[in-house]
């Protein structure tokens, strides 16, 4: 089944100031768009308005999955419509096993273990990692990695990627993008990946590239965009030019 | 207190050692009970506390295990039962771990037991009332692999018990201490815990006591040279629950890692108070307290880290986190510092109020509803005390404080 995610005019502040101004994007399940844009763009702005997170205030404009509108939803329902977000820095939660938290969150109790450890497998990470709280005491890349194997269990219908890429090396990139690669088939998951960097893209073929600066898209395109962008930066794209 | 006196006295004349207990209950008489004026009972809903509805238990009772405790019990390389303070005779042993009954009030920190805790009321009529002291000892260089139990159930309406652990030089060795009954009982525990040079002592101590019990306990643990103690308490039962930990680093190297938490619910009161008593430099010590009160509770923690002058580079650490899950429950927090040497690292923190907003949002952004994960992140407070334990008996507890919060009821504030 092909689903739809629809963000049309949205405007989000943060802290009193508005950040996006007027964001719009159309993707269907399956695709990989990717969204770059230069520090304070309101990249990472999009990620956490679509999930709902409490310090970041809707000014207007509207965001549907197959029609449904996700913007007036808590955090759990837009979630449980199918809506993932993975984050940059993955919170710890103190005395929270990760087992525990996939139950919760409404996935399949049966063999719920042993799946875990063959998502972590996918994606490199030592299984025994899941066997401590939440984040807690974990490496900046085995945080991601954890959260390739919530992905990989919760299996949402859209994967929103906030900068994963950041922060990561060259092995732990390469096993992320393949396990979002893979989720485009598996379950037919559409990932929109916000990123600072081309080097995701190598092992993750967007459909779709979007650059973003001062809170607006104002370039999309085929992955010729990257090229672009990795021979003249952002300047082309910032307002004054457009 | 005219019937309480009178059980207490014919107990007392029935014991080896009643010339001992007579000057406890004499120094217990004369102090009295403490008052709220006291700073340090200022919390403790003393009015309502009616001596003349305990009676000295006189004999030891059969205790029945709860499934939970047999559970316990079958994870471990050793169950110790104490009835009321009574040790049960047992056959099972444990290869370098020795457990007896000892008569008489002594103190592992030198000393009489008397002059150690004159000031303190509850630990006096301990002295006065506990049936022995249950003694357990680690030989030297023994590491015990499997954990100890120390199952102490409250029958009666009164439950003294005193307990030794001592770990000879070089050894390790996890204990579980686990309090259930106490229906309508003074629950009145006295532990020391005496941690040779460079020996290993984990413990945790879960208390499941009735909710209408009183329970009021004291531990001390005294940290020989590189002796590191890693202790964990957690109180959930109780009508009153007050939990002083306080731990000694007599000579260089010794680490004290405690963690304490709560859970307080109804009309409970949970009061728990640590000092952290640095004596000698390279010490360290890591507090880390956290509770939450639903309901109408309350809960107070004091935490005191005294360093000596002279020990330098000791580093000490306090932090304390209460939770308040209900605009009913209230908390207060005390953290104290009295540093007399001024090359040392010493840190406190403390806060009081609802949960974390963003790890919150964290939970429901992957589905979860807010009220499981409210639960989830209260349920972590308790799990996190339980990593010094194996695995298996982790988990069993972990089950246990699930089952207990399932009933709980959040408000948010």
């Amino acid at each position: 089944m092909t689903s739809t995610l629809r963000i049309e005019g949205l405007r989000v502040e943060v802290a009193g100031k508005e950040v996006l101004k007027g964001f719009d994007l159309t993707m269907k399940s399956g695709e990989v768009h990717v969204i770059m844009g230069p520090n304070g763009s309101g990249k990472s702005t999009l990620a956490h308005a679509l999930s709902g997170h409490p310090g970041y205030k809707v000014l207007g404009g509207s965001v549907t999955l197959d029609g449904m509108e996700l913007l007036t939803l808590s955090a759990t329902e837009r979630a449980r419509a199918g809506l993932l977000l993975a984050l940059q820095q993955p919170m710890e939660i103190p005395g929270v096993r990760p087992i525990d938290l996939l139950v919760a969150a409404g996935a399949d109790p049966t063999d719920l273990r042993r799946r875990m450890s063959d998502e972590a497998y996918k994606v490199e990470l030592r299984s025994d990692v899941l066997d401590r709280f939440v984040n807690v005491d974990l490496s900046g890349g085995e945080r991601k990695r954890a959260e390739m194997v919530q992905l990989g269990i919760l299996r949402p219908k859209f994967a929103i990627l906030d900068e994963i890429d950041s922060g990561l090396d060259v092995d732990a990139l390469g096993a992320v993008a393949r396990r979002l690669a893979a989720a485009t088939s598996e379950w037919n998951c559409g990932v929109l990946a916000i990123t600072h960097f081309r080097r995701l893209l190598q092992e993750l073929t967007p459909t779709m590239i979007h650059v973003v600066t001062d809170g607006k898209v104002v370039a999309t395109g085929g992955p010729e965009l990257s090229e672009i962008l990795e021979r003249d930066g952002y300047e082309p794209f910032r307002p004054a030019h457009s | 207190m005219k019937i309480f006196a009178d059980s207490a006295l014919s107990f007392i004349s029935e014991r080896p050692d009643a010339l001992a207990r007579e000057a406890a209950w004499s120094s217990f008489l004369a102090s009295g009970l403490p008052t709220t004026s006291d700073e340090v009972w200022r919390y403790a809903p003393l009015s309502e506390l009616d001596m003349e509805r305990f009676d000295v238990t006189r004999a030891p009772s059969k205790a029945v295990d709860s499934d939970f405790a047999a559970q316990l019990c079958s994870k471990s390389g050793l169950v110790v039962r104490v009835v009321d303070g009574f040790l049960e005779p047992s056959e099972a042993t444990l290869d370098g771990v020795r457990v007896r009954s000892l008569d008489g009030a002594t103190t592992l920190a030198g000393g009489t037991a008397l002059e150690r805790y004159e000031n303190d009321s509850f630990a006096v009529l301990n002295m006065a009332l506990a049936p022995a002291t249950t003694v357990l000892e680690v030989a030297d260089d023994v590491d015990v692999q499997q954990p100890v139990v120390i199952l102490y159930s409250a029958t009666g309406t009164s439950s003294f018990s005193r307990t030794h652990l001592r770990l000879g030089r070089s050894s390790s060795v996890t204990v579980v201490e686990y309090f259930e009954g106490g229906a309508g009982a003074l629950v009145v525990p006295l532990s020391e815990y005496e941690i040779g040079d460079n020996a290993a002592l984990r413990l945790v101590t879960y208390q499941r006591l009735d909710s209408s019990a009183w329970h009021v306990a004291r531990t001390t643990g005294l940290l020989h040279r590189d002796a590191r103690l890693s202790q964990a308490v957690i109180g959930m039962g109780g009508h009153y629950n007050r939990s002083r930990n306080d731990a000694e680093l007599l000579d260089v190297g010794g680490e004290n890692e405690l963690r304490t938490t709560f859970l307080g619910s109804g009309h409970q009161v949970h009061d728990f108070r640590t000092h952290q008593f640095h004596k000698a430099g390279r010490t360290r010590s890591t507090l880390l307290s956290k509770g939450a009160v639903a309901d109408e509770s309350r809960s107070v923690y004091t935490g005191l880290i005294e360093i000596e002058k002279g020990a330098k580079r000791t580093d000490a650490r306090q932090t304390n986190h209460n939770l308040l899950l209900s605009p009913h429950a209230h908390a207060d927090s005390v953290p104290n510092l009295d540093i007399r040497e001024n090359d040392v690292m010493c840190a406190h923190a403390s806060s009081v109020g609802p949960l974390d907003e963003l790890q919150r949002w964290y939970l429901e952004s992957r589905g979860i509803t807010r009220a499981d994960a409210e639960r989830l992140m209260i349920q972590g407070f308790f799990n996190e005390m339980l990593t010094t334990l194996p695995i298996e008996l982790a988990e069993l507890v972990e089950r246990d404080v699930t089952s207990a919060l399932a009933s709980l009821n959040v408000v948010a504030p």
